[in-house]
């Protein structure tokens, strides 16, 4: 149930609460909605096992069968799950010098991952390395920004994939970060890199316009954030129209919780980074409300909070 | 599961949104957010680690071996503009290069990010090496012009310090100040030779000074397999490893 008096502006985008329908307010109330969840990972760098106990700072921190064990009961609660990695699922522990990716892919896949994107270190074994393992993948791996044309992966991945989940559209896409200087050219070889920002736009609006998504959802190995003006998830969300959220990675940033940015159409572009090794899931509920037809006239934010529903 | 949720209190409304002309059949109304921290207090799926464990069992064969001891934690962690790991790391790839090529000035051998996990304190696995460098870079010595090496002492300490052995230097007001390599100043009219890997060569990290040479050798040694050495021959000389801080770069920003 809903609290009236949660709806103080407390920072970030605020806006009087009477922009709220009531229309919405008594569809929250009533329970009567749509839920999406998205559970995510990122920069997961084949800790299949958790830290050992060797007194180092993560020391006993994650694992691929806790991870497991937790997307198994949130699927067994929730109706409408997607479970998605923005990148860098190789290379960090020995699994990866040993099997190259070959396990990480697998473990995935049993997990039941949705999509993935590829991040810089998944190039670690050249093109050809990662083509090898994808036989081993029961997901698609969505990249919109890296032209593989000219390589084995021509066929490989997908600029974006359209999810449907009981009734609602839910479009997703990748954006991978620039490799010249970051991969051995040898291990990148014929992929071409394309401007992030214009293929995110590019992408989002064929999803909102053309596909009509009810939410966009950018799979991002661009990094959090930079000092100088590399492009990052902070340049993406607040240089796009249609992204809801970005699934960030790369930096290995642990984010107290996820950054509302306003968007270049003054709507809200949310980043969520989970730090790195999969010590951490996130999760991200939306609740959509449908208004069969009608279209409504005023102008409707969505309520934002840091805990789930009871 | 309850317990591993963080649940977080904080909540707002987000501003005006106007909807596009072309609009799907539902509207974004409320989203709500939590993370899960991955402890012991989750029960394992044990279909997870059937899947994995032949895996395991034949990676832990070979990389449980404990190639030596350490004396203390190696860390990453920047105190100045040098760290304990970046120290150990620096001056193992140094020795052991140093033996197939004696005419080496100092060395680079990877960048702060290039160091991928701490070494813990004691008993030092293959494990735990092929975490620190799980990459395949090679050693490689360049003998460049002291301007070549300039630009990269401004790299070094434009970014606050980064890994050497064989230089020590001040940074100070982000510039490299009394740079000492081998014992003698340096001199930017004299040509250096520079132990580094074929990641920095080719430009990683956005590294330059290494694309016009004069001369290059490859040692036909890959920087983990230094490290291995240099841990196991510690091992046999009955000598533990370890790593101080030593002051060989510092920051007066820091």
């Amino acid at each position: 149930m809903i609290n009236r008096r949660k709806f103080i502006k407390t920072g970030g985008i605020a806006a009087a609460a009477t922009a709220l329908s009531i229309h919405s307010l008594d569809a929250i109330a009533n329970g009567g909605m749509k839920q999406l969840t998205i559970l995510h990972t990122n920069d997961v760098h084949s800790r299949i096992e958790p830290f050992p106990m060797d007194g180092s700072r993560n020391q006993g921190l994650g694992g691929v069968a806790r991870r497991s064990a937790l997307i198994k009961k949130i699927r067994a609660e929730q109706p409408n799950v997607l479970l998605l990695d923005a990148g860098d699922i190789f290379q960090g522990t020995p699994y990866f010098n040993l099997y190259g990716g070959e396990l990480e892919i697998k473990l995935m896949s049993d997990m039941g991952y949705d999509a993935a994107t590829m991040g810089n270190h998944d190039f670690d074994n050249g093109v050809e390395g990662f083509y090898k393992q994808l036989p081993h993948a029961n997901f698609p791996i969505l990249v919109s920004n890296y032209d593989f044309s000219d390589t084995i992966m021509h066929q490989s991945t997908k600029p974006f994939k359209i999810f449907n989940k009981g009734g609602l559209k839910i479009g997703v896409f990748g954006i991978g970060i620039e490799l010249k200087g970051l991969v051995g050219e040898k291990n990148y070889g014929n992929t071409i890199y394309q401007d992030p920002v214009l293929k995110a736009n590019e992408v989002a609006g064929l999803l909102k316009n053309e596909h009509k998504c009810d939410l966009i959802i950018c799979l991002s190995h661009l990094g959090y954030k930079y000092s100088d003006n590399k492009v990052s998830d902070q340049t993406l969300a607040q240089n796009n129209e249609h992204i809801d959220l970005i699934i960030g990675g790369h930096t290995h940033t642990f984010m107290a919780k996820p950054q509302d940015v306003k968007n270049k159409a003054g709507r809200i572009t949310t980043i969520n980074q989970v730090g790195f090794a999969g010590i951490n899931l996130g999760r991200i509920d939306y609740y959509f409300e449908s208004y069969r037809g009608k279209k409504l006239l005023t102008s409707s934010p969505y309520m934002i909070s840091d805990q789930l529903d009871s | 599961m309850q317990n591993s949720v963080q649940l977080r209190t904080v909540s707002f409304i987000l501003g005006s949104i106007f909807l596009s002309s072309c609009s799907s059949n539902y509207q974004l109304v409320k989203s709500n957010r939590a993370e899960y921290a991955v402890t012991k207090d989750v029960a394992a799926d044990s279909s997870i680690i059937r899947t994995y464990q032949p895996y395991k069992l034949k990676l832990d064969s070979q990389m449980n071996e404990v190639l030596g001891y350490s004396e203390n934690e190696l860390t990453k962690k920047i105190v100045g503009g040098e760290s304990s790991l970046g120290n150990f790391f620096s001056d193992a790839a140094l020795f052991e290069a140093r033996k197939t090529d004696p005419q080496i000035d100092f060395t680079m051998p990877s960048t702060n990010g290039g160091l991928r996990n701490d070494l813990p304190l004691g008993a030092i696995t293959l494990s735990n090496v092929f975490e620190l460098m799980p990459f395949e870079n090679e050693l490689i010595v360049f003998e460049i012009k002291g301007i070549e090496v300039e630009s990269l002492l401004n790299y070094i300490a434009r970014t606050g310090g980064q890994p050497v052995s064989g230089l020590t230097m001040k940074i100070i007001a982000g510039k490299p100040a009394d740079v000492m390599i081998s014992g003698q100043s340096f001199d930017r009219t004299k040509n250096y030779h520079v132990l580094t890997s074929d990641y920095i060569a080719g430009g990683g990290d956005g590294i330059s000074s290494f694309k016009d040479p004069i001369s290059s050798k490859v040692l036909g040694l890959k920087i983990r397999d230094a490290l291995i050495k240099y841990i196991k021959e510690s091992k046999e000389k009955g000598k533990k490893i370890s790593s101080k801080l030593d002051g060989r770069m510092t920051n007066d920003k820091s």
